[in-house]
């Protein structure tokens, strides 16, 4: 099999065993990698109904069908497990060069069964796997565990994905860390802190055998000339940070716990004023010739010596959602996150909940307590010291910050059943994974694209910000399309995550971020690569397989219509400034987006997937356990 | 009649100057708008406005008021006085 080495790799942490298991090339051609395979090997693998923090939950890694070949982007894997935040699938992804390591040792996915009953650093070198002891490693953050691998193995070349202090003290979000880039919602550091698994380790040593080499050089020069030209120069320049003005103008960037849609203070944490300010350098992932992601430095004030990269997504959480106007503090607290492990944007948004709950009267003084302040403190909006010294809190798990470390559904059912308080409605999440950046209030496709989406509150898996924002829908209204352009943009979305490749060069193909040049394009890519003879037909499957897995997976967990929400906010409370102003999605509007998404995907009215579809889909298997 | 114009990101890069206010005769098109705009910040072309000098290039947009996406189809139209354009490019993720 070209492109493939037709293996995954099992690791048993409690026994401390492993072995290989062949896949068939049909089976490879259905999930083909990134989301789609991580989560169809979580399918196969998991203990059904298990607790996420429990050993019968997986950690599920599948590799991408380009890393390690010229393909531009391609240097991707995915992640999944379920999700100790939502209870539902946790698919994530990740990039540089832990993805082409993997690939190198011949392996194209990973599943990590059990637990351990002592930390470990797992290292896969080729064939082998050593199971070291990792005790050392404790207390270590991400960065810092990396590098002190890399010096106890003696090989620079040798690649880690990692947790940081908050995935061994079970912070629910924590994430996990490779070469700076992160897998990191939903949780996955948690799952792997379970584990007592501090560290994956790879060494790769073998090249990528493909179907045809001179062909796949040609068409993946092509496209990283593209990559490289005016398309993608909003990444080079500014990153994503540059939305932040972009949201604000058009009263989408959430202000103080999604209160408000615009920020009196955007130009002092945007992109543009960072760029002049703090910008270090632009860097890029293994395979890329974008390069988006701007590391930034704090150079003076109380967080000098803090750097991290920043985007958009972090920023906004972390900035104008806390009131934060001051990007020194911003740079300091995405930092801390990178470090010490977590989901900065869970981070933000959970930090200012329990900001808003603070002057709401929820919380007082007396419930910040902690070692730095003794007597408390007073995290009103806008308090940056209070945000940093809340993010070390959840970190550590420390005080109030080990309620603050379950994310806002958890923090908020539990302050409210020992207060009596009704904090859930300001609680920003969706399905328990907190709330991207774009107030979808006045998104009303995108509202939809994030109420049905598997994962919860995300922006990376539905795509349908970009008709409401581009003007191709009237974003404050509803009417008969929605249902159709949500679903065509999730399965759109799913197609590059499982490839994977960076949603970045889709405009690379043919200018347009649409099917009719990107899927011939990546068709081509595929063909050279392994062989096989995808048209555009095939390369759109993967997307709608890649969505249904994931969605028959949470149907096994219990999913029902109720759970694909919006938080209360979004529903009773308009904002009152700004372009976007006065506007709500109703229970009305979102019932019947819900009867067109269900109904464009083919499923019942209560989002049940029929056997047919299933069958349809090549899913049989699946069709046997969950169809209707 | 004025209209405001605000180029944000890479825009405001290849014009120069982050804002700009026109003096526009009554009837005033958007798409006479993006032309006078091409001729007075000619690095917009190619980057941020199509070749053609008419409309927008990729992934950028003209807004108005922060509300109206002024598509193709709209470019015929006029703007009030004392509207504010944005030119941005559209991106997410990060």
């Amino acid at each position: 099999m070209y492109g493939y080495s037709g293996r995954i790799l099992h690791i048993d942490l409690t026994e401390r065993k492993t072995w290989s298991e062949d896949k068939p090339e049909e089976w490879y051609k259905l999930y083909i990698g990134g989301v789609s395979m991580a989560a169809r090997l979580l399918w196969e693998n998991i203990e059904v109904g298990c607790d996420p923090l429990s050993p019968g939950n997986p950690i599920c890694i599948a590799g991408g069908i380009f890393a390690g070949t010229p393909v531009p982007v391609g240097g991707k894997h995915g992640m999944a497990s379920k999700s100790p935040l939502t209870g539902f699938i946790g698919d994530s992804l990740s990039g540089s060069w832990f993805s082409l390591a993997l690939k190198r040792a011949r392996w194209d996915g990973v599943v990590i069964h059990g637990q351990s009953d002592s930390w470990v650093n797992v290292f896969i070198d080729d064939d082998r796997v050593q199971f070291r002891d990792a005790t050392k490693l404790l207390g270590l953050n991400t960065y810092e565990t990396e590098e002190a691998i890399r010096d106890e193995l003696g090989d620079d070349q040798v690649r880690s994905a990692t947790i940081g202090p908050a995935g061994e003290n079970l912070v629910l979000f924590a994430n996990v860390t490779n070469d700076g880039r992160q897998a990191g919602r939903t949780g996955h550091g948690a799952v792997w802190g379970s584990k007592k698994l501090k560290a994956l380790s790879i060494r790769g040593t073998h090249g990528v055998t493909v179907a045809d080499p001179e062909t796949l050089m040609k068409l993946s020069y092509d496209i990283t000339q593209a990559a490289q030209g005016p398309h993608t120069a909003k990444y080079r320049i500014y990153g994503t940070a540059t939305s932040v003005l972009k949201m604000d103008r058009m009263g989408l960037l959430p202000t103080r716990n999604f209160r408000e849609g615009t920020f009196e203070h955007a130009d002092l944490v945007s992109g543009e004023y960072m760029h002049e300010h703090n910008h270090v350098k632009t860097i890029a992932c293994a395979q890329c010739p974008i390069a988006c992601e701007q590391m930034c430095s704090v150079k003076d004030g109380p967080y000098a010596g803090a750097m991290t990269g920043i985007d958009y997504e972090c920023l906004f959480a972390n900035g104008p959602n806390c009131g934060i106007s001051d990007i020194r503090t911003v740079i300091k607290l995405v930092d801390l996150c990178d470090r010490g492990g977590m989901d900065a944007m869970t981070n933000g948004v959970t930090v200012s909940w329990a900001m808003e709950s603070f002057e709401r009267g929820v919380f007082t003084k007396e419930d910040f307590k902690c070692k730095k302040y003794p007597e408390g403190f007073e995290p009103y909006f806008g308090n940056g010291e209070a945000a940093v010294t809340l993010t070390e809190m959840i970190r550590d798990r420390e005080g109030i910050g080990d309620l603050l470390s379950k994310g806002t559904r958890l923090a908020s059912r539990i302050t409210d059943e020992e207060r009596g308080t009704e904090s859930y409605k300001w609680a920003m999440n969706i399905k328990g994974l907190e709330n991207a950046g774009y107030d979808a209030r006045a998104l009303k496709t995108f509202a939809l694209g994030l109420a049905v989406g598997t994962r919860g509150g995300c922006h990376n898996r539905s795509a349908a910000y970009d008709p409401d924002i581009t003007g191709e829908t009237d974003r404050f209204t509803v009417d008969e399309t929605r249902g159709r352009v949500a679903g065509r943009s999730e399965e759109y979305a799913a197609v590059y995550d499982t490839l994977p490749l960076c949603k970045f060069i889709r405009r690379c193909f043919t200018g347009k971020a649409d099917r009719a040049g990107a899927w011939p394009a990546i068709a081509k890519l595929i063909n050279a690569t392994t062989g096989w003879d995808f048209g555009y037909d095939e390369v759109d499957l993967i997307g709608v397989r890649a969505h249904t897995i994931k969605k028959a997976f949470n149907i096994r967990e219990g999913w029902t219509r109720a759970d694909d929400h919006l938080p209360y906010r979004w529903q009773h409370d308009p904002m009152t400034k700004g372009a976007s102003a006065g506007y709500v999605v109703t229970d009305e509007e979102l019932e019947y987006m819900k009867d067109l998404y269900y109904e464009y995907k083919g499923w019942t009215k209560e989002g049940l997937i029929p056997k047919s579809k299933l069958i349809e889909l090549g899913m049989d298997d699946v069709a046997e356990e969950i169809g209707v | 009649m004025k209209v405001t114009v605000e180029f944000l990101g890479v825009a405001g890069l290849a014009a120069g100057t982050r804002e700009v206010t026109l003096e526009l005769a009554e009837g005033t098109t958007f798409r006479q708008i993006v032309r006078r705009l091409s001729e007075r910040y000619p690095d917009l072309v190619g980057r941020v406005i199509a070749e053609d000098r008419e409309t927008m290039f990729g992934s950028n947009i003209l807004n108005r008021n922060g509300k109206t996406v002024i598509r193709d189809e709209l470019l015929d139209t006029c703007p009030q006085d004392g509207d504010k354009l944005f030119i941005m490019a559209i991106l997410a993720g990060g």
